[in-house]
């Protein structure tokens, strides 16, 4: 199916009036909760899962991507009038956005951001429609050795890039993977781990896991925090920003679509590294560095561009190869197993409905999104009345109906508590839920292809080096740990002298945004930045690349 | 969405509520005292092992809504999926045997997993009704296959024992077992290849990455056969299948006894369920399948042409588990 035909179909499904509700419903539900600190796009997609089985498969990504990329909307409005981060990707608008409101013009901070992440946006759905149908075709050919080149890759980029504490997300992804071992051996078909729990004989339930962690545990962790209700003092007027402030932020917002495109591909890529890279980037570009901080136009458009077209360039890896390349598309990946679609290579041919239609759907949503934006910026702001106690409960019940609806089956409303108090003391003590989610994930793909590549090899290793792509990928992921341990020590023969400028701003606002899963915000921030200081964003910017260039 | 998250509890709770009471109906109102004498009178549960949208769902929702129509009661199909069918199976086993609860059963559920697993029933526990379906198994290469035959594939096995590498949508399924009796009974040794269900293996032999797959031919894989993407090479029938005549059987091809690749979908109630309710059951189902509505439904080449009866569902288990229990107990 050529491009054309492909989007004249995408926009017959997408404009069909049930999906343009669920693209409003979903937008619309992001940017709130873009707006809510405490309610990320992860936790709300991971309530919501149960309730996307009652959809059309479709409507069901329609809504769920709406979310994602409208929360990176959402996130913006707090970030800029309340030194608040609504989510975590939009922790670095803080240092400028706020400083511009502070200044009196937060307008033209936030008109910016609607701006850049609309053209953000639309620039990688673009890079979506041209990228991901060659993909595709090219991954038909992947076989099991690919696989676990890829998810292995996956697993190391997540807790490589996306995290503070790289011990810990290893230690997280290490319980992923041996979670993702319980139920049948799926060569011999012996029951592993199950105690003769018939409940465990198919593993645990994702959905439950990941409703679970995300869920209930950040709905516990929230209800610990004292509620930061803050006046909100000025009123936000002249919106729409002068030719100035476009002139100065169009090579931001170029430059932010590009990155956060290439980011969002990137396994452990995703919203948070790409508005860090995107910052870091435009500082280091800047004439005059040192108005960075103090209320610089472009450290709001490059991060809210690129933190939107990542999070549209995120479902490439997901609709071509069937891998997830952070945790919100884990949990999308999630949905469409509820509906009984795999997805992987063949699906942009066999659900062409689902590919375009979701494609087209992004142009609407961002299209309304930026409607939606300008005008009801003030009505976004007083959400934030909302009393946490009230929002949690109510999460929290249909947290438990919605799972129970799934598989009808008592057991894993059972998972969901277990894990909620797990994902409660994770996060308690610094452990973050994404790196074992998204291991739990991929640690069954990789486990069945390591399995079957070994059964077809004779048990020979060098299946995984001797063909091309596999080969390839095992060498990037060499070069990433070799790169990543010198670059490690040289840090911290430095770290004494040159603390990290923004590691200090943000120790100062004291702020805790809640991840987006893939990424812990504060000391990320800290540590990207620290790096961008040195040489420019190597880790973030220096494997997007690399990778990037291996996928043809 | 405000709509739907304010809905979808309360319809929950109406529904786990509706089901309780039927439950209470069924057990006290329609069983026991009256027999089956006017069964039946209550709501029907309807159980299905596996997650909604596969052809054993789609085979039920079909079948359940006939008997519907043909009983004037109210049928409810509901998706017990987990622990390889244990969980439905249990539930059924454990019920009322009064009518009132049925299920979907395979030699899957009933024969491979008790024997593979501590679940604590065995495929005895049931009141077979009758036959809902017949998915046979095919052996399939891709289309640019070196094989062009079965008997090139066997040849190429035979000559170099274990290099032709053939898909299985899973170790413990009919198919699995069956190329494991291939290698045991007839010498013929090949790597098998489990897959988690349909849709991996099916990317995996266009992707030409294995050899060949024994898969059970559900639509998904018909439409890959009719478009030239698939060869089929092998039915696992005992007679030919009507709609691939060129194709032999494993029979044919001097293969004793390998039919057993295919998968039944077969109706059936707890143990000890009254005569006369099976005899209700049984013959509004064969009569369900003789509509032609029905017929579509489930797919024309899955319906059995001739009624499959209680006593063949409990010969084709019986004769499964004979073959099954020295590979596996």
């Amino acid at each position: 199916m050529g491009i054309m035909d492909g989007l004249g179909e995408g926009f017959s499904v997408a404009l069909d009036p049930t999906n343009i509700l669920y693209v409003f419903l979903g937008v619309l539900i992001g940017t709130v909760i873009g707006v809510l600190p405490g309610l990320g796009p992860t936790a709300t997609i991971a309530l919501l899962l149960p309730i996307t089985y009652e959809l059309e498969p479709t409507s069901s990504v329609i809504l769920l991507a709406g979310i994602y990329y409208g929360s990176m909307y959402g996130g913006t409005i707090t970030s800029v009038l309340l030194r608040l981060p609504g989510e975590a990707a939009s922790v670095v608008t803080v240092f400028d956005g706020h400083q511009m409101a502070m200044q009196g013009r937060a307008g033209p901070a936030l008109g910016i951001a609607a701006v850049g992440s609309f053209i953000g946006g639309t620039l990688s759905v673009v890079g979506l429609i041209l990228l991901a149908p060659p993909l595709a075709d090219l991954a038909v050919q992947f076989g099991d050795p690919e696989y676990v080149a890829l998810t292995a890759f996956g697993i190391l980029l997540v807790t490589y890039l996306g995290t503070k504490h790289p011990v810990k997300a290893l230690c997280m992804a290490a319980l992923g993977l041996l979670l993702a071992t319980i139920g049948r051996d799926l060569v011999t078909g012996t029951s592993r781990f199950t105690f003769d729990q018939v409940e465990l004989f198919d593993g645990l339930d994702f959905v439950a896991v990941a409703m679970g962690l995300f869920g209930v545990g950040e709905i516990l962790y929230n209800l610990e925090k004292t509620e930061k209700a803050e006046q909100i003092k000025s009123k936000v007027k002249n919106i729409w920003p002068s030719r100035r402030d476009f002139r100065d932020s169009s090579g931001a917002i170029a430059r932010g679509s590009v990155l956060g495109f290439f980011l969002g591909v990137l396994p452990g890529g995703g919203g948070v590294i790409s508005s860090l890279a995107s910052y870091g980037m435009e500082k280091r570009r800047a004439k005059d560095p040192s108005r960075f901080g103090k209320g610089a136009i472009e450290g709001v458009a490059g991060p809210e561009t690129a933190n939107n077209a990542s999070s549209t360039s995120a479902f490439v890896p997901l609709l071509t190869l069937g891998i997830p390349p952070n945790v919100v598309l884990a949990l999308i990946y999630g949905a469409l197993l509820i509906q009984g679609i795999t997805p992987g290579p063949q699906l942009i041919d066999n659900n062409p409905e689902i590919f375009w239609g979701v494609i087209a759907s992004m142009f609407i949503g961002n299209l309304m999104l930026l409607a939606l934006n300008i005008p009801l910026v003030g009505f976004f702001v007083q959400l934030l009345r909302v009393r946490a106690g009230i929002l949690a409960a109510f999460a929290l019940l249909i947290t438990m109906a919605g799972v129970f609806s799934v598989n009808n089956d008592v057991f894993d409303m059972w998972v969901v508590l277990v894990f909620g108090i797990i994902g409660w003391l994770m996060k308690k003590t610094g452990f973050e839920p994404g790196p074992l989610v998204l291991a739990f994930v991929l640690g069954a793909i990789l486990e069945e292809s390591f399995r079957r590549s070994m059964l077809l090899s004779g048990g020979e290793f060098s299946i995984f080096f001797t063909r091309p792509m596999s080969g390839t990928l095992f060498a990037v992921m060499a070069l990433v740990v070799l790169y990543s341990s010198v670059m490690g020590i040289r840090r911290r023969r430095q770290r004494s002298q040159l603390p990290g400028v923004a590691e200090e701003e943000l120790r100062a606002t004291g702020l805790e945004a809640e991840p987006e899963g893939t990424a812990g915000v504060a000391a990320t921030s800290g540590r990207t930045d620290g790096r961008a200081d040195d040489d420019g964003v190597p880790g973030t910017g220096g494997g997007s690349t690399r990778a990037g260039g291996d996928r043809p | 969405m405000g709509r739907t998250m304010r809905t979808a509890p309360a319809l929950l709770l109406v529904a786990v509520g509706a089901l309780a009471g039927c439950g209470n109906d069924g057990g006290g109102g329609g069983g026991g005292d009256n027999g089956g004498a006017n069964y039946p009178s209550d709501d029907i549960r309807l159980l299905v092992p596996y997650a909604a949208g596969g052809p054993t769902d789609l085979t039920t929702r079909t079948v359940g809504s006939c008997l519907e129509d043909e009983l004037g009661e109210t049928v409810v199909v509901e998706n017990l999926p987990g622990g390889s069918g244990a969980l439905a199976t249990s539930e059924l086993v454990q019920a009322e045997p009064d009518g009132y609860t049925l299920s979907l059963v395979t030699a899957g559920t009933m024969v491979l997993t008790p024997l593979a697993n501590e679940v604590g029933y065995t495929y005895e526990d049931i009141t077979p009704i009758g036959v809902m379906a017949d998915v046979p198994s095919v052996l399939a290469v891709g289309k640019d296959s070196p094989y062009a035959s079965a008997e090139d594939l066997v040849e190429a096995a035979e000559a170099a024992p274990g290099t032709v590498n053939v898909g299985v949508p899973g170790a413990s399924t009919p198919q699995g077992i069956e190329l494991q009796r291939l290698a045991d009974d007839h010498d013929v040794e090949v790597t098998v290849v489990p897959f988690d269900g349909n849709a991996e293996m099916t990317a995996a032999l266009l992707g030409g990455n294995i050899d060949a797959v024994l898969i059970n031919a559900s639509q998904d894989v018909t439409a890959n056969i009719d478009s030239g993407d698939f060869v089929p090479l092998v039915a696992s029938s005992e007679e030919r299948l009507e709609w691939l005549p060129d194709v032999p059987t494993f029979t044919e091809l001097g293969f004793e006894g390998l039919t057993l690749s295919g998968s039944t979908f077969g109706l059936a109630g707890p143990a000890g369920l009254p005569d006369d309710v099976v005899s209700t059951l049984e013959d509004t189902l064969r009569s369900c399948l003789e509509q032609d509505e029905v017929r579509e439904g489930i797919g024309e080449d899955y319906v059995p042409d001739e009624f499959a009866d209680a006593g063949e569902l409990a010969d084709i288990l019986e004769r499964t588990h004979e073959v099954y229990e020295p590979i596996l107990g």
